[in-house]
């Protein structure tokens, strides 16, 4: 079991290798001339040239690669082209919002998804009413139903704020998580307001990977129902609610998580959209601003983090799914 | 082959005893929704199940034993409209009316349950002991039920999954789940003060997805744990045989009804119902002398009501009435049958034979056949002939698989130097357990796999053999018709397009499928049906060999002994060599001029038909005739402890070694060929039987 999660571990490097070769080669055959964006249009050739030269960018590709690599190990993600920061510690500052946005997606979309798995696999009691229904919510763009989200909640029954992550317009710390950050703080008050904050976000977020795993699960527990089983379990006397929850969730759950590990993929491309709706400072508005001025060092950070946390969930995702089915162990 | 209960004494005493029934069922009815309309599953049933005592329910696929057994556990089939009236008493618990809390509690403190396949019957993401503390029993008293049930190193299996349990060993532990009711004082029933385990174990098909000689143990097993708990058993069972070894009552179901209930010997001996009758003269049995009489006709559709005796279409003694009223039950001596014409006349099970008033050879119906009245000539000596032409030769074939990874890496070997042949025209079958790799073998006969050392001949230009699997349901193509089928084999062995239709309809005819069924799909087809198709398909491309593959073993005795009919017919009109691969002794006898006995990818026994099973030499050979059902009351004879090992590390000796209790140091040193060159051929050493050669 130990050895499993540890070839699992040993491959993850293997993969994040990868996703240095894809960024890599993405930053190399960008239309866009980072040298040029960055020392603006009106620098003659030859300078263009010659710091082109200076940057190396005129060097064999396995050099630049080899070059890119190092810096990337030292954890030096280059200066941002916009903000003249280094986009480490952009991507530090707003790192946390996306995380927690995220995090609060997530859990959106695993709790409604296991609501509507688990109803939706009982017979009768209005489950078709429900499989459409969840069906049209999945069917909504991030963006239509962030704005849809806005104009109801916001502007037509004022219950919750339009955007950002608070209130008051101040940087969060120690932590960079507002939700963590309040609670140390003792600031109760500032915690219901960040929540109130990541509602609307969190649900335009995270409403279609609930669909997407509540399907999984439903389908899935469907087939468990009819294993021989669950007929043993029930043979025993277990009461139905048990035999659901010991019996049928923990085999049926495993299609349910691969579901979920890659819905996270759709879920960090999607937070880049609700930043931008919902004016969230995180990485996905860092990305978006830095997509429309070329910022390219920032936008290739903002692809390796993002590529780094998807790798890192399915990795978790394998691992949890080993430890619920012994039968994956050996 | 001693018997070790009497089970006539037995039931006698229960009787005598006037304790109140642990279970009781009166006038059961129970219908369910489907997709073609409602099953009738049950059709006015009324058992009674004493303290202590065995009944056997058996019955074709479809008669509604199961439902039944389900009854009883207070569990009616789950559909969109479930209809159950009549009454369901265990341990004065009403199973139907009361609610579900209630039926639970029985099932906790006073029901076991064990179903038919305990691959899946086991929760596979939870330890052994939590499943069986499930019910409230502590460690110690499920610990106690794993031995009761013949688990050894119980302490130990508590702590593993059931993956990492073999079949027989697995069909233990739901055994000794069943065994471990809760042990709570409040425990109620009419004798709480005793609460050692379940007061009534229903068992559906509990044997059936075992091997022969795991089968045996199992059985025996129940047989020892009724005594020593006291318990009641409910063995739902299509096996005469199985029934016969335990139980003390039988009880017939047909179409939903209980057409005969009595004792076990008495029923076996002089069936009153003839149906009943049919079952009997159906079984396959291992004994040579008993030549099969399959039923006719099929059951009555379960989405019609009967209007009179549901077996009245398929009966020789059915006159005007019994098509147009039910019969009811009429109970006289101990024994309750539901016919108006009763069979008189006791049925020789040695023979088969009926006197001139029994039954005659029943009418052929929707495209079953009815054999030849003769049996073919069985050439037991063909293993002494000159061979003239081999419809298959398999040269010292070897084949092994590398199972896990890393350091776990192991080789698995499957086949270890195999060699026999399949005379032209021959029909040879091949016996032997799960794992013993006679699948590998039959994959490397038509091609699929290909040996690591040693070679496969085909007759040089004839057609490569043809494949039958088990399950036909599953090998057809479920969305184009049988015809189209057969067709598609055509086309692709060359066949005109014009001539296409005609050899398909061709082929059809001779498996005993009409135009009708031509046209059906897979789905809309009986069991035999698919088999019969199945058979077609693989007859098209003119194979010179027919390999089969547990042909009969999901089918009902009646129509196994059909299928197993066709092929010796297709042996002699086509000229058609048979290999038949099965697991079942009794199906060897049925078809085979020879038969070669696999154990742990060796051929340990080699001979002709009846030379094996009069007179078998290897005591693996032996030990699995003396598994084989019988349909004598009480036979309980597991000669054959444990189960096979898996072929991982086979060491120098005989493969045999680890279950033989004739071994000799010889045998742990030197792997035993297969001598003599002339029939038969054994592998062992010791050959402990020789002497009893007649």
């Amino acid at each position: 079991m130990l050895r499993r999660i540890a070839v699992r571990l040993a491959s993850l490097v293997g993969v994040l290798l990868l996703l240095t070769v894809i960024v890599f080669l993405i930053q190399q055959t960008l239309p866009s001339d980072p040298v040029k964006s960055f020392y603006g249009r009106n620098t003659s050739p030859e300078v263009l040239a010659e710091k082109r030269e200076e940057i190396g960018l005129d060097d064999p590709i396995v050099e630049q690669y080899t070059r890119f690599m190092e810096r990337l190990v030292q954890g030096d993600l280059g200066t941002s082209l916009r903000t003249r920061q280094p986009v480490r510690s952009d991507i530090g500052s707003f790192l946390p919002a996306t995380i927690e946005l995220a995090a609060a997606a997530a859990v959106v979309a695993v709790v409604f998804g296991g609501l509507i798995g688990i109803l939706g696999s009982r017979p009768g009691r209005g489950s078709s009413a429900m499989r459409s229904s969840s069906i049209a919510l999945a069917a909504v763009p991030t963006f239509l139903a962030g704005i849809l989200g806005i104009l109801v909640f916001y502007r037509w029954l004022g219950w919750l704020p339009a955007g950002q992550r608070s209130s008051e317009v101040s940087a969060s710390a120690p932590t960079g998580f507002l939700m963590i950050d309040t609670i140390l703080g003792g600031d109760p008050r500032g915690l219901g307001d960040a929540a109130l904050h990541l509602i609307m976000p969190a649900i335009a977020l995270g409403i279609g990977p609930a669909v997407a795993i509540g399907r999984t699960l439903r389908a899935s527990l469907r087939e468990t129902y009819s294993e021989e089983y669950i007929r043993t379990a029930r043979a025993k006397g277990v009461a139905e609610s048990t035999v659901i929850r010991r019996h049928a969730l923990r085999n049926a759950v495993n299609p349910a998580l691969a579901m979920a590990g890659l819905q996270l993929g759709l879920v960090l491309a999607g937070a880049v959209v609700v930043e931008v709706v919902f004016s969230w400072p995180g990485i996905g508005l860092y990305l978006s601003q830095g997509i429309a001025s070329s910022d390219f060092p920032a936008v290739i950070g903002v692809v390796f983090v993002l590529g780094i946390m998807y790798v890192l969930v399915n990795a978790a995702v394998d691992t949890v799914q080993l430890l619920i089915d012994p039968r994956l162990r050996t | 082959m001693s018997a070790t209960s009497s089970s006539d004494a037995r039931a006698s005493t229960r009787a005598a005893t006037d304790m109140p029934p642990v279970a009781s069922v009166e006038d059961l009815h129970v219908s369910f929704r489907v997709d073609d309309g409602t099953v009738h599953a049950l059709r006015g049933v009324d058992l009674q199940i004493a303290q202590g005592e065995i009944v056997a329910l058996v019955g074709e696929s479809g008669s509604g034993k199961s439902v039944l057994g389900s009854c009883l556990l207070g569990m009616p089939p789950r559909s969109s409209e479930t209809t159950v009236s009549g009454r369901v008493e265990v341990a004065g618990v009403d199973m139907v009316d009361d609610d579900d809390r209630a039926h639970r509690r029985v099932r906790q403190e006073l029901l076991g349950a064990v179903f038919q396949d305990p691959l899946s019957s086991l929760n596979p993401t939870m330890r052994i002991g939590r499943q069986l503390t499930e019910r409230g029993a502590d460690i110690e008293r499920a610990t106690t039920a794993l031995r009761d049930a013949g688990v050894p190193e119980p302490e130990r299996r508590m702590k593993q999954w059931p993956h990492e349990l073999s079949g027989g060993l697995r069909q233990r532990v739901m055994i000794a789940m069943a065994l471990a009711t809760d042990g709570g004082a409040e425990a109620a029933g009419p004798d709480a003060e005793k609460n050692d385990g379940p007061l009534l174990i229903v068992a559906d098909e509990p044997t059936t997805a075992l091997d022969v000689s795991v089968q045996a143990q199992i059985v025996a097993m129940f047989d020892r744990l009724r005594r020593e708990h006291d318990c009641s058993i409910l063995l739902v069972t299509h096996d005469l045989g199985v029934a016969a070894a335990v139980a003390d009552r039988i009880a017939v179901l047909y179409a939903g009804r209980i057409c005969e209930i009595g004792p076990t010997s008495a029923v076996l001996s002089n069936p009153l119902h003839p149906y009943t009758v049919g079952l009997l003269r159906s079984r396959l049995s291992i004994d040579g002398s008993a030549r099969p009489v399959p039923i006719g006709g099929s059951p009555p559709d379960p989405l019609h009501p009967l209007r009179g005796c549901g077996f009245a279409p398929r009966c020789a003694s059915a006159e005007a009435d019994c098509v147009e009223v039910l019969p009811d039950p009429m109970t006289e001596q101990g024994r309750t049958i539901a016919c108006f014409h009763p069979s008189t006349v006791p049925v020789d099970l040695r023979t088969n034979a009926v006197a001139s008033t029994g039954m005659p050879t029943p009418l052929p119906k929707d495209g079953e056949r009815t054999p030849r009245s003769d049996p073919p000539g069985r050439p037991g000596q063909i293993g002494h002939l000159a061979r003239p032409v081999s419809a298959l030769r398999l040269e010292a074939v070897s084949k092994g698989f590398d199972v896990g990874r890393g350091s776990g890496r192991n080789r698995l070997h499957a086949v270890s130097d195999v060699t026999f042949d399949v005379p032209a025209g021959g029909a040879t079958v091949l016996v032997g357990e799960s794992g013993c790799g006679k699948t590998t073998l039959l994959r490397m006969a038509t091609g699929i796999l290909t040996p690591d050392s040693g070679s496969v001949h085909w007759p040089s230009g004839g057609h490569p053999p043809q494949l039958v699997f088990q399950d036909a349901g599953a090998s057809l193509t479920p969305w184009l018709t049988v015809r189209r089928q057969v067709v598609e084999r055509l086309t692709a062995s060359g066949v005109p397009r014009a001539e296409r239709n005609d050899r398909a309809m061709d082929l059809l005819t001779k498996v005993g499928l009409d135009l009708r069924a031509a046209r059906c799909r897979p789905k809309e087809l009986s069991g035999g049906q698919r088999q019969r198709a199945a058979i077609a398909r693989a007859l098209a491309n003119d194979p010179t060999l027919l390999i089969c593959d547990e042909p009969v073993s999901a089918l009902d005795a009646s129509l196994a002994v059909r299928v197993l009919d066709l092929l010796e017919e297709l042996r002699e009109t086509l000229g058609l060599a048979i290999l038949l691969v099965t697991h079942d002794l009794a199906v060897a006898r049925r078809i085979g001029d020879e038969v070669a006995v696999m154990y742990l990818g060796r051929i340990v026994e080699r001979a002709p038909t009846d030379e094996v099973f009069d007179n078998p030499q290897h005591p693996y050979t032996r030990g699995l005739l003396d598994a084989s059902p019988t349909a004598e009351p009480g036979r309980l004879a597991p000669t054959l402890i444990g189960e096979p090992p898996t072929p991982f590390d086979i060491g120098r000796g005989c493969s045999f070694l680890s279950r033989c209790s004739f071994s000799t140091e010889q045998c742990e040193t030197e792997r035993p060929e297969l001598i003599p060159v002339t029939a038969p051929q054994v592998a062992c050493h010791v050959r402990p039987f020789a002497a009893v050669e007649v």
